[in-house]
């Protein structure tokens, strides 16, 4: 029966990578809002989910602002999934600098310009990520850290639609410390996302309001690399368009008390998505089970 | 510094970073460090407690073949003594 129902999802993940392969973009999107659209009506749980974050972070003020605004995130959610999947159609070495509008600081486009420099790209899932890694990795190469599918056929289909280029992926659940490392010792940039429920290992600091357990790794690669870390998101600003925000580079003065300095950057960083949050609450993969309780 | 010393200090960094309950339990050179509760998260841990306790600089590389305590107490040796 798993196996039945694995192979029905890998045939409707062909059936959408054709149309978004034939179609232009703007078409595609349009699709992606209607596919959002109806799984904002099916996938009850998530819904409730997204409604019941947006109004217990008192991001929306009543239950109507909050549904508009779950509904928009389902939709962002599913434009960034197209992006994703057309940014190597549209995104090439020769235009991507075309396609993108930096909100970044001068010495931040230096660290992405030195080749001698890594970067730690601490980010959310807020806006179009996926097409964030795909920009950056003209700049350099990029490592991201993923989660594995349940079902196996739709994970190999799309690894090879988005491992590409100068973007590579390492499997959240077999990571290699030594990889993580060597990637920004070779000068790479390692993208993590920092908005993942890290259980009880993690690090408690309230996000909008409310304790969510922060994953230490992105502190402790910081404050063994000491290679530049900063907080950045791509927002999508027309069909195939983006602006990337990010902070200046963070170079943290470590006082070598590990557990207060791992709980300072975290919580730097946190301050960072929290103020993207507010900016683009529309923008947020509210329907994450983010805040777990202890 | 020599290995005695090494693997007393590591034996108070092991326990403090890992995910297993070891209790009061003797570390050896042939231990292995995925045996003694020590996952990716806890290797980062680790990692920096080393370079905190014996003032060095760790490069990746050189953890790469590091299977057991004994692979990692002859890393530090040739890291401290360099």
């Amino acid at each position: 029966m798993k196996r039945l129902r694995h192979l029905l999802e890998y045939l409707g993940l062909r059936v959408l990578l054709f149309l978004v392969d034939c179609a232009p973009p703007a078409l595609s999107l349009r699709l992606a809002d209607f596919g959002a659209d109806l799984a904002y009506l099916l996938l009850f749980s998530r819904r409730r989910i997204a409604v019941s974050n947006l109004l217990a972070t008192h991001i929306a003020a009543d239950a109507p602002s909050a549904r508009r605004l779950a509904r928009l995130s389902f939709r962002c959610f599913a434009r960034m999934a197209v992006e994703s999947l057309c940014s190597d159609r549209y995104l090439e070495q020769h235009n991507w600098q075309d396609c993108i509008e930096w909100e970044a600081s001068p010495e931040l486009l230096q660290v992405l310009n030195d080749p001698q420099q890594g970067l730690i790209l601490a980010s959310g899932h807020l806006g179009s990520w996926e097409v964030a890694a795909h920009l950056l990795s003209y700049h350099k190469p990029v490592v991201g850290i993923t989660r594995s599918m349940n079902n196996p056929y739709t994970e190999r289909l799309i690894s090879r639609r988005k491992s590409r280029g100068r973007f590579e992926l390492t499997p959240k659940h077999d990571l290699n410390t030594a990889r993580l490392v060597t990637a920004l010792k070779q000068k790479k940039i390692l993208a993590i996302m920092i908005d993942q429920h890290a259980y009880s290992r993690g690090v408690r600091i309230d996000f909008l309001g409310r304790s969510a357990s922060y994953d230490k790794a992105v502190a402790l690669l910081h404050l063994i690399t000491k290679t530049p870390l900063c907080f950045g998101y791509c927002i999508a600003t027309a069909p195939m368009r983006f602006k990337f925000i990010a902070s200046d580079p963070i170079s943290y003065a470590a006082t070598g008390d590990k557990e207060a300095d791992v709980r300072a950057i975290l919580k730097l960083l946190n301050d960072h998505l929290e103020t993207a949050v507010r900016t683009y609450p529309d923008k947020y993969l509210w329907s994450h089970r983010r805040w777990r309780p202890e | 510094m020599d290995r005695n010393e090494i693997i007393e200090k590591l034996r108070t960094i092991v326990l403090r970073n890992s995910q297993s309950d070891l209790g009061q339990r003797a570390v050896s050179e042939q231990d292995r460090i995925d045996s003694l509760g020590i996952d990716s998260l806890a290797m980062l841990d680790l990692i920096y407690d080393l370079q905190q306790e014996f003032g060095i600089e760790m490069d990746p590389q050189d953890l790469i073949p590091v299977v057991t305590i004994g692979d990692l107490v002859t890393m530090i040796k040739s890291r401290v003594s360099a």
